[in-house]
């Protein structure tokens, strides 16, 4: 099974209405039962008032063209600015009732995924790409609480109108109701029918318009590739056969739109001709009076709108049947990696009354030795990536990772903050199994520097504080200038308060890393880990930035992935990661003397720089005209 | 200001007005038709009340009728939504394509300091609201104005007093919805920009969710996110809120204008002064003009969204594109660069990020740039691309002044791999070809092999079909440089500029590519920008650069021998692997 075929299923249009899924979706309702309560009130008395202002209007003309006389008009006038008001008043309700159901439950889902999303385990985010749950947490959460509310609205409001006058009619002439009411059936059914069509159409249309949006973004991101391979040209013709795909599903939707009102009005007009043609007869028979016909023509035009608002809500709740499964999903997915119901108990109870040198967990508050004990890993059943592993760093301890790329050295650190969890063997953290720790008191004793460094939208300062929520100015500066980050600050426009743009951007990669550098220093975490994070910097900061961390580290515990083994030389312990095993291990010197893997590889680091030297220092001895040299200069 | 906002939408019609003009056509037939229906009901009720019976043949004709009338509207009205989207959807279209076009050809400049999340959104969702008001509001107001044109002439002719009536309150009607309308702009502003910022907070705290975890900050996301959310919230309720207050009291209006007419046209018809026909059809003319009137307000509403929607745009379009034209003056240039005191700084600030750089480098020369980060290098590497543009100073490819050139034959002559190189969502073998498309698979697999990724690439399930980004697999970063550096080597320019490429990859990996790249590209100009001194120091000329100035500049050689940051660089470096050397040294001699 490759990745793709992992990643969750596209829309799809549901057949069959899954009502436990929406009873479970109308939950989000529950706390604003008083709205939703007013917002039915409303919408009955809406249908009401709707029914009843044309029986005003014709009581009206038949008075006056009756008994030619003025005086019921005051009355009649009174009556209709009453309705009127009321229904004014109805609409003013019914739509903030409706808004604010559906911008809170619309909130309410969004803060429950977010906060979910904020425990869901790395393995959850590896096979759903940043758009996927995007548009989870965005569109999807939309249509939803517009279902909520304004659907409901609907609903009451269109089974209301249409029973009010159906027993009006049935009240009036049995017979002739039943005739006109015998369209409706039909008219519901082509109606649905062509809802579901235009919505599949408009899935369609969404579908590109997601990769439209998509385009954009890789357009504006590509931008500078673009421009240097001068290739405006050919991504502007990828574009245009997205927009033409767009052109032709927006038509075919619209289209079947613009089909679909004609023909519904010509299916009602069919109810319409029924009545005119039947219950003229029955006036020309002296079975109606005409008053009786005109009521029943001027109500079979009132039908058709509830009809087609309950067909198009119907099917929209087929349609997004699909996005209810994935935000409930996204919401009720369990964390694989969590706090076991003991470890989430202490922790309850010792945030509540914190001890003395006593961790929120209920262990010491201490990070000494760190054991691996056999332990295997692999991705999500593929293949393994690190087997049967141990190894045991004592408190303080440096311990550095070396090996190529893909050997498992990122996944030792991985597993060490519990990112993820052994497969097989297990992880001691004094003597402790990890997964009986807090989740929360490990990750907050730990410092991890990136490769590729991630910043916050917002300030300098606030993304070095990120580090320690509560920290200080002059704490922030401090870690700045241990980090050897503060020229560089101190050189940019508004200095710490400099805004740094998305995601860092405004920053150079340099740059991002030396703040993300003075974030693990502010947080002075009691596990420090950095991956490759020197990889852009230049020679001269990474010495500043060692000899900073030197300082503030001096008896942590970390452990460094580097690239440059100069970088890694003073470590206590080297190891040598390759296929996901320990190839080697030992200080510097032992594995020099040992001539394996690790004499390999610095031999060849070793190789360039003696040619470089002798390209440099051609011919003579280089010693001595290193010593010739260094006087003079 | 208005007429000119107007305007603008206006000019959007271009080229698809008589579409337009045909959809409203189609809409006013249409109407005519549907306004034919009532006759029928009325002209048998007619008969009905006169004659006192009528046939069944009669009856089953009127009924015959009122369908066939209803089905010819209903066709008129089709081919309203019809010509209405092709209109609609063809400007949209040419307005994506516009965007897209000259997002691409905006300056670095403009891009370095916008958001790609708001760019976007502009993109998308404020070209949906053009989209809706084009697609179903320009119609309605064709159709508005239309029934108005027909309706008054025939109030008037029924009864001037009446038709006074009719339109009382019509004037109050258009103005509150107008002053509603400039209300609501902000408001919808206010609310998408609350939308813009939870996103955002959404965005970077997926993408950063590895940084969340490893500081603990879970508590701190949900309440930045919390807070973002709640406003967004706020802001879309005030929003229906506004709305709930315009449609309530536009109701009022129009319901207050109906009752007008019934009270006053039923006091007029009981003294006689009307007949109870005219009173009926000024009700029915009302009913018919009104709801369109009211509606009028809503597309007013619309359309100022959709015109907010525009301005945004417009603040895009508006952005000047880099200059085009300029001379190509052969077909490959030979490499040569001349930089003469070269001064630069970015705009709106008065530092220099660059001054009085000077240098030379020969055909088939490599220049390598040192320098902590800051000094302007990459800025150096973005004026040679013509990404950005300079005033003081000089910069000459085969002594032809930069500025003068063509911007895209400039890029045609240098190939580069940027410090953090984009791969398209396409697959791996279709990037390397970003560097020439009509490269045989050949010269693909010798450019990827001088970049050592073949091999990675072959190991991939779908090997040079894999799918890269997103949608197929992630690439480690050095993986990601290599294919950038064989998607540079394929395009096989005269100048070849790294900067800051091959970080991320690992030593022994970066020194085959650098020994490929020296066999490979003999005779092409390399510009070098790395931090690892093994890299640059083959260099036939190192520039070290500090804060915009050329400190230092001399080969290896010189350099090392001559005070400065270059030696002190070489020592820091060089110290540590002198010991490691010595006791190479020494274990080798303890050996044998």
């Amino acid at each position: 099974m490759n990745s793709r075929d992992r990643r969750p299923r596209e829309e799809s249009y549901a057949a069959q209405l899954d009502l436990s899924l929406w009873r479970r979706l109308w939950g989000y309702t529950r706390p604003y039962r008083r709205e939703v309560i007013l917002l039915v009130f409303f919408a009955v008395l809406t249908a009401l008032i709707d029914a009843a202002l044309p029986l005003v209007t014709r009581r009206v003309v038949d008075d006056v063209a009756e008994t030619r006389s003025t005086e019921p008009l005051a009355r009649y006038a009174w009556i209709y600015a009453a309705l009127a008001a009321a229904f004014c008043v109805c609409i003013v309700a019914f739509i903030r009732l409706a808004g604010k159901i559906r911008t809170h439950v619309a909130h309410d889902i969004r803060r429950d995924g977010f906060a979910n999303l904020q425990d869901l385990s790395f393995s959850y985010f590896d096979h759903r790409p940043t758009g996927w749950l995007m548009a989870r947490m965005t569109s999807d959460v939309e249509r939803l609480s517009n279902i909520l509310a304004w659907g409901v609205l609907d609903l009451v409001w269109g089974v209301t109108l249409m029973g009010s006058i159906a027993v009006a009619m049935l009240v009036m002439n049995a017979k002739l109701a039943l005739i006109v009411l015998s369209v409706l059936p039909f008219l519901a059914w082509v109606s649905a029918v062509f809802k579901r069509r235009i919505l599949a159409s408009s899935r369609a249309v969404r579908k590109t318009n997601s990769r439209i949006t998509a385009a954009y973004n890789e357009g504006i991101m590509a931008v500078r590739t673009s421009k240097v391979f001068a290739r405006e040209d050919e991504d502007l013709e990828e574009f245009r056969g997205l927009t033409g795909k767009m052109y032709g599903a927006s038509m075919q939707n619209s289209l079947q739109s613009a089909l679909y009102l004609p023909v519904v009005l010509t299916l009602g007009s069919l109810s319409t001709g029924l009545a005119l043609a039947w219950g003229g007869y029955d006036v020309t028979a002296g079975l109606i009076s005409v008053g009786t016909l005109i009521a029943f023509l001027t109500w079979t035009g009132h039908l058709f709108d509830p009809v087609q608002e309950m067909a198009h809500w119907f099917a929209e709740m087929q349609m997004a049947q699909a996005s209810a499964e994935r935000i409930l999903g996204l919401i009720a997915e369990e964390p694989r990696i969590r706090d076991a119901a003991i470890t989430r108990y202490a922790v309850n109870a010792n945030r509540k009354r914190p001890r003395e040198g006593i961790a929120e967990d209920g262990f010491a508050d201490e990070l000494g030795t760190i054991e691996f004990r056999g332990v295997s890993f692999a991705y999500d059943g593929g293949e393994e990536v690190l087997q049967d592993f141990d190894l045991t760093v004592r408190e303080g301890e440096t311990v550095a990772l070396v090996g190529p790329t893909g050997g498992g050295k990122s996944t030792i650190v991985s597993l060490l903050a519990r990112f993820y969890e052994p497969t097989a063997g297990r992880i001691l953290i004094d003597g402790v199994d990890y997964t009986r720790r807090g989740l929360h008191w490990l990750q907050s004793n730990l410092g991890i520097v990136l490769q590729t460094p991630h910043l916050f939208s917002g300030s300098v300062a606030d993304n070095i504080r990120y580090g320690k929520l509560e920290a200080s100015d002059e704490e922030v500066r401090e870690a700045a200038r241990l980090a050897g980050a503060d020229d560089f600050i101190a050189e940019l426009e508004d200095g710490y308060a400099t805004e740094v743009g998305e995601g860092g951007n405004r920053l150079s990669t340099g740059q991002k890393q030396l703040v993300s550098f003075a974030r693990a220093i502010l947080a002075r975490p009691r596990l420090l880990v950095m991956d490759e994070a020197t990889a852009s910097v230049d020679t001269e900061t990474e010495q500043r930035i060692q000899r900073g961390l030197a300082r503030v580290l001096a008896n942590r515990t970390s452990f460094v992935i580097a690239h440059r083994l100069s970088t890694i030389r003073s470590a206590e312990r080297i190891l040598v990661i390759e296929g996901g095993r320990i190839a080697e291990a030992g200080s510097h010197g032992e594995l020099m003397a040992r001539r394996g893997r690790y004499f390999e590889l610095v031999v060849q680091q070793k190789l360039r720089e003696s040619s470089l030297r002798e390209n440099a220092w051609s011919g003579g001895d280089r010693r001595g005209a290193r010593n010739a040299v260094a006087p003079a200069g | 200001m208005k007429l000119d906002r107007n305007k603008t939408l206006w000019a959007l019609t271009e080229g698809q007005r008589g579409r337009y003009a045909a959809a409203i056509a189609a809409l006013g037939a249409g109407s005519l038709f549907l306004l034919a229906v009532p006759l029928v009901s009325k002209l048998t009720l007619d008969r009905i009340a006169d004659e006192g019976t009528v046939s069944v043949r009669f009856l089953a004709a009127a009924a015959a009728a009122l369908i066939a009338l209803t089905a010819v509207a209903g066709a008129f009205q089709y081919l309203r939504g019809r010509w209405a989207a092709m209109a609609s959807e063809a400007i949209v279209r040419r307005l994506r394509d516009r965007l897209f076009h000259h997002l691409e050809r905006l300056p670095v400049a403009f891009h370095a300091k916008a958001d790609t999340g708001d760019l976007v959104q502009r993109c998308t969702s404020d070209v949906e609201t053009v989209r809706v008001f084009l697609a179903q509001q320009v119609v309605e107001i064709g159709r508005a104005a239309l029934l108005l044109a027909a309706a008054l002439p025939l109030l008037i002719a029924l009864d001037a007093r009446m038709a006074l009536v009719c339109v009382a309150l019509f004037p109050l009607i258009v103005v509150f919805a107008i002053l509603f309308f400039r209300r609501i702009r902000n408001v919808f502003r206010a609310m998408d920009e609350a939308e813009g910022r939870m996103t955002a907070v959404l965005q970077e705290n997926l993408t950063g969710i590895r940084v969340v975890r490893a500081f603990a900050r879970q508590e701190h996301e949900r309440a930045k996110f919390g807070a973002k959310n709640r406003g967004f919230r706020d802001g879309t309720q005030k929003l229906i809120n506004l709305l709930s207050t315009y449609w309530a009291l536009s109701d009022a209006l129009c319901l207050g204008q109906l009752g007008l007419v019934l009270i006053v046209g039923a006091r007029l018809a009981a003294a006689d002064e009307i007949s109870v026909g005219t009173l009926f059809a000024c009700m029915l003319i009302e009913s018919i003009v009104i709801w369109p009137l009211r509606h009028f307000g809503r597309v007013l509403a619309d359309a100022g969204k959709a015109t907010v929607a525009l301005e945004r745009l417009r603040e895009i379009l508006d952005e000047p594109e880099e200059s085009a034209g300029g001379a190509r003056p052969a077909e490959r240039l030979s490499g040569e660069i001349v930089v003469e005191n070269l001064s630069f700084a970015h705009a709106g600030e008065t530092e220099d990020v660059l001054s009085d750089v000077s240098f030379r480098v020969r055909p088939g020369e490599t220049l390598a740039l040192l320098g902590p980060p800051g000094s302007g290098k990459s800025t150096l590497v973005q004026i040679l691309l013509r990404l950005i543009d300079y005033e003081r100073g000089s910069v000459r490819l085969d002594g032809h002044e930069l500025k003068g050139l063509d911007r895209r034959f400039v890029r045609s002559q240098v190939a580069v791999v940027l410090q953090e190189p984009f791969l398209y969502s396409k697959s791996i073998g279709a990037n390397v070809r970003v560097g020439g498309e009509a490269a045989d698979d050949d010269a693909v697999i010798r450019s990827t092999a001088a970049a050592s990724v073949h091999e990675a690439i072959l190991d991939f399930e779908d090997g040079y079909d894999t799918l890269v980004g997103e949608r197929g697999v992630t690439l480690s970063g050095g993986q990601r440089q290599r294919v950038a550096l064989a998607r540079a080597l394929l395009k096989n320019a005269p100048i070849l500029v790294l900067d800051d490429a091959l970080s991320a990859v690992d030593t022994r990996t970066e020194a085959s590519i650098l020994e490929a790249l020296r066999a490979r590209s003999a005779g092409a100009t390399q510009i070098l920008i790395a931090h690892r001194l093994s890299s640059v120091a083959h260099a036939d000329r190192i520039l070290v650069l500090e804060g915009g100035r050329v400190v230092q500049s001399g080969t290896h050689r010189e350099l090392v021998r001559a005070e400065g940051p270059y030696r002190r660089l070489w020592r820091i470096q060089g110290a540590l692997e002198d010991e490691l050397e010595e006791e190479l040294a020494s274990l080798q001699g303890a050996t044998p």
